[in-house]
């Protein structure tokens, strides 16, 4: 085992309440690293692709990496991974946080369940020991109350809960850590809730060690001082990830009223991370061992959608609840976040499934007698907190939603399927690959459908950050062509999915020089890996997801972007524009090495040194 | 169209010209109060050879002083950006957008970048119309 690692994963079967534990060899460790990543790997050698994904069999993998616990800025994180019950492909999402670390500190790298409970449990883990607690009393408490009771009765844990969307099976269902922190994206919530397990509780003081104490000091110190003279953290702290949504709103990258309307400078105005500091922001707040803190913590004093003090919306939700559907009001938008937080629901895919509904109520297509009587039009926030615990219990018409946007669309008709933006099944976050062509690309071939953090592509195709010491590239790219992009989008994912795989914040990832990552990367674990070595983990995560997809059923056709993406807009920024879609695949395919259809060819899986997924694919027949 | 040394006064009154007959610019930036100093940081190898101090002024849509000044001047203003001649070449020459020139740490900024962003739009209308100078550059186009 390496440095950096806790050298244990836990193995937890709910059908038989048993924990166990395993090791993973430093070769696996060398080659994957850790995170989704290292996730990817076990999924692929030891569980059934083909399983349902709420089926018992199906693992739920919590992952952290190398730097988690160390201290080094940004990585408190961890992926969560599962196949998707939303998508039906690979599924992971990232978090930060307190969780990461903390697992790591009780001497776990890891933890995989399989498995369901008879009946509701939550997995406490302790200095190396763990156990299941009957969690019955817990199950149907939203995610801030189940972890305010868990942290009650047992304190200083950390907390990883689902809410009532994961236990009644929300196909973008989430989970939240100590309820400001959440794996939102591709229903990984609702895997927890199959397994009946309500919640994860952890503690631990170990100390990890360090290959090279010194180095890592020195690394650590760069990091602080990169960060203080970044702009990008600066603007994070001053106004957490919505900084960018007036900037964002010049320059095409919002989407309005369900990705139809170019640019509305009021509606970002009013929904801007300067506006959020002005009015309902109460103070900032940080993950564990971050100094960037660009969270926000909000409170809405009076009015329809006053809120306790608490998490504030990230940027996304700001953009789904706000853009999305035509919102002016930023307390509103609070109040949708707070319960999506509560129940537990990804609010970009929630956001973005009720922006569908709202263009399909003025379509005429979708009625208030569809809609349990609620009249879903545009900004009608009141609306939209009616229908929110609808989706997370899975009532009427919030049933419908609860499948997500494009399944719902499928049950009404062509029309409906029209009007739902997404890839592979995952709703577009808020950037518009209308005005970012390389965006579009890296959502055509993200491993978990359209996805803005696999990559770092939004960073160094927006400019936010340039690196030509790890690729060539531009200081700076046009938005609305697609020249240069392939290549571009090729080595931003195989450095951005680093992020992942080393359990790293990207926003970190983006603030700080790669030679500063390296050599805490190298300090903690002593691998000496150079930045080609590094960078060839990423392209091997990325191919040994597709691997994955691949065995699922993912092909050529599945590399394409939204009818409604593929139609200009007539204002804004991007008017007129969209991607070139043919172009750039053909040139990304080139890139990665797959086949036209869609298949990594046997050499570059040979170079990659992932020959048993070529056998696997192969094998099927391809 | 006249040519115009670039950072000199003169350079610097045709770009206040500019500004003050724009009326775009007079709608966009009605609400944005204070000055800007842009630090042109030494360069002899491109004829910099001594860093120079630009300080210019706005208030709700109309331009007051574009001067070139000292260094204990400059930093009176509001907002104080600094930077390689290279980088202020490329920004002025539109190679480079300022606001990614500000986030990739090539160019810096002291003062409230949450106003900054707010008044993102006319940032961009001030360097818009400095691009449109003809400007001579001491080492050349």
């Amino acid at each position: 085992m390496a440095n950096g690692y806790a050298g244990r994963y836990l193995r937890v079967d709910l059908t038989e309440g048993r924990c166990g534990d395993f090791r993973v060899d430093e070769p696996l460790q060398r080659a994957f690293i850790g995170g989704s990543s290292l996730g990817a790997k076990l999924f692929l050698d030891g569980y059934p692709l083909s399983a349902d994904p709420l089926a018992p069999e199906c693992p739920l993998m919590v992952m952290t990496g190398p730097l988690v616990g160390s201290g080094f800025p940004g990585t408190s994180r961890f992926a969560v991974c599962a196949k998707s019950p939303l998508t039906g492909i690979w599924g992971e999402s990232a978090c930060g946080g307190t969780f990461g670390p903390e697992l790591k500190r009780a001497g776990f790298d890891g933890i995989i369940v399989t498995g369901r409970a008879a009946a509701p449990v939550m997995l406490s883990l302790r200095e190396g020991e763990a156990c299941l607690r009957d969690a019955t009393a817990l199950w149907g408490m939203d995610i801030y109350a189940a972890t305010d009771q868990i942290k009650q009765d047992d304190p200083g844990v950390k907390v990883l809960a689902i809410g009532p969307a994961g236990e009644n099976g929300v196909r973008f269902a989430a989970i939240g850590n100590d309820k400001g922190h959440f794996v939102g994206r591709t229903g990984l919530g609702a895997v927890m809730g199959a397994k009946r397990l309500k919640a994860i509780a952890v503690r631990g003081t170990k100390k990890l060690g360090k290959a090279d104490e010194g180095r890592y000091r020195e690394a650590h110190a760069a990091a602080l001082r990169e960060i203080k003279d970044s702009a990008l953290a600066g603007s994070l702290h001053a106004m957490g990830s919505d900084a960018g949504m007036d900037i964002g709103m010049i320059n095409g990258d919002v989407p309005v009223r369900n990705w139809t309307v170019g640019e509305d400078f009021d509606l970002s105005a009013a929904l801007s991370g300067p506006t959020l500091s002005e009015t309902y922001l109460t103070r900032a707040h940080a993950c564990s061992h971050c100094p960037v803190a660009c969270k926000r913590i909000v409170r809405v004093d009076d009015g329809p959608f006053r809120t306790e003090e608490g998490p504030g919306p990230e940027y996304e939700t700001c953009g789904t609840f706000g853009t999305m559907i035509m919102n002016r009001d930023l307390a509103g938008v609070i109040k949708a976040n707070e319960l999506c937080n509560r129940y537990g629901m990804d609010t970009i895919s929630c956001g973005s499934a009720i922006a569908w509904a709202m263009e399909l109520t003025e379509k005429g297509v979708l009625t208030p007698e569809m809609t349990d009587g609620i009249e879903l039009r545009w900004g009608d926030m009141e609306a939209v907190l009616r229908l929110l615990p609808r989706i997370a219990r899975r009532e009427g018409f919030g049933g419908l939603l609860a499948q997500g946007s494009l399944a719902a669309a499928r049950t009404i008709g062509p029309q409906a399927e029209d009007a739902v933006v997404h890839v592979k099944g995952l709703d577009l976050p808020m950037h518009d690959p209308r005005g970012f062509h390389g965006m579009g690309l890296a959502y055509m071939m993200s491993n978990r459908g359209a996805c803005h953090l696999q990559h770092a592509v939004l960073a160094t195709e927006q400019g936010m950050a340039s690196w030509p010491q790890l690729f060539p590239m531009k200081d700076d790219y046009r938005g609305t062509t697609s020249e240069g992009k392939a290549e571009l989008v090729y080595h931003a994912e195989n450095y951005g999915i680093l992020g992942n795989s080393l359990a790293i914040c990207h926003y970190l990832v983006d603030c700080l020089q790669p030679e500063t990552i390296r050599d805490a990367f190298n300090a903690v674990t002593g691998f000496d890996y150079s930045f080609a070595d590094l960078m060839r983990c990423g392209a091997r995560d990325w191919m040994l997801k597709r691997g994955i997809n691949n065995l699922l059923g993912v092909t050529a056709k599945d590399d394409c972007l939204p009818k409604r993406i593929m139609t200009p807009l007539a204002e804004g920024a991007a008017a007129g524009s969209v991607p070139d879609v043919e172009r750039l695949k053909n040139e990304y395919y080139a890139l990665r090495g797959l086949d036209e259809r869609g298949i990594p060819r046997k050499e570059k899986l040979r170079e990659l040194g992932l020959d048993e997924l070529g056998e696997r694919l192969f094998a099927s027949g391809r | 169209m006249a040519n115009y040394q670039a950072m000199t006064q003169e350079w610097l009154e045709a770009w206040k010209q500019k500004i003050a007959g724009s009326k775009e610019y007079q709608e966009i930036a009605k609400n944005w109060e204070g000055s800007v100093s842009i630090i042109v940081n030494p360069d002899p190898e491109r004829g910099i050879p001594e860093a120079i101090y630009l300080f210019t002024d706005y208030w709700h849509g109309e331009v007051r002083d574009f001067l070139i000044c000292d260094k204990a001047k400059a930093e009176t203003a509001k907002f104080v950006m600094s930077g390689d001649y290279v980088r202020w070449k490329q920004v002025a020459k539109k190679e480079v957008d300022s606001t990614k020139a500000l986030m990739q740490g090539k160019l810096k900024l002291k003062g409230d970048l949450t106003y900054v962003v707010r008044n993102i739009k006319t940032v961009n209308k001030v360097i818009d119309l400095l691009c449109e100078i003809d400007t001579v550059w001491p080492d050349g186009p």
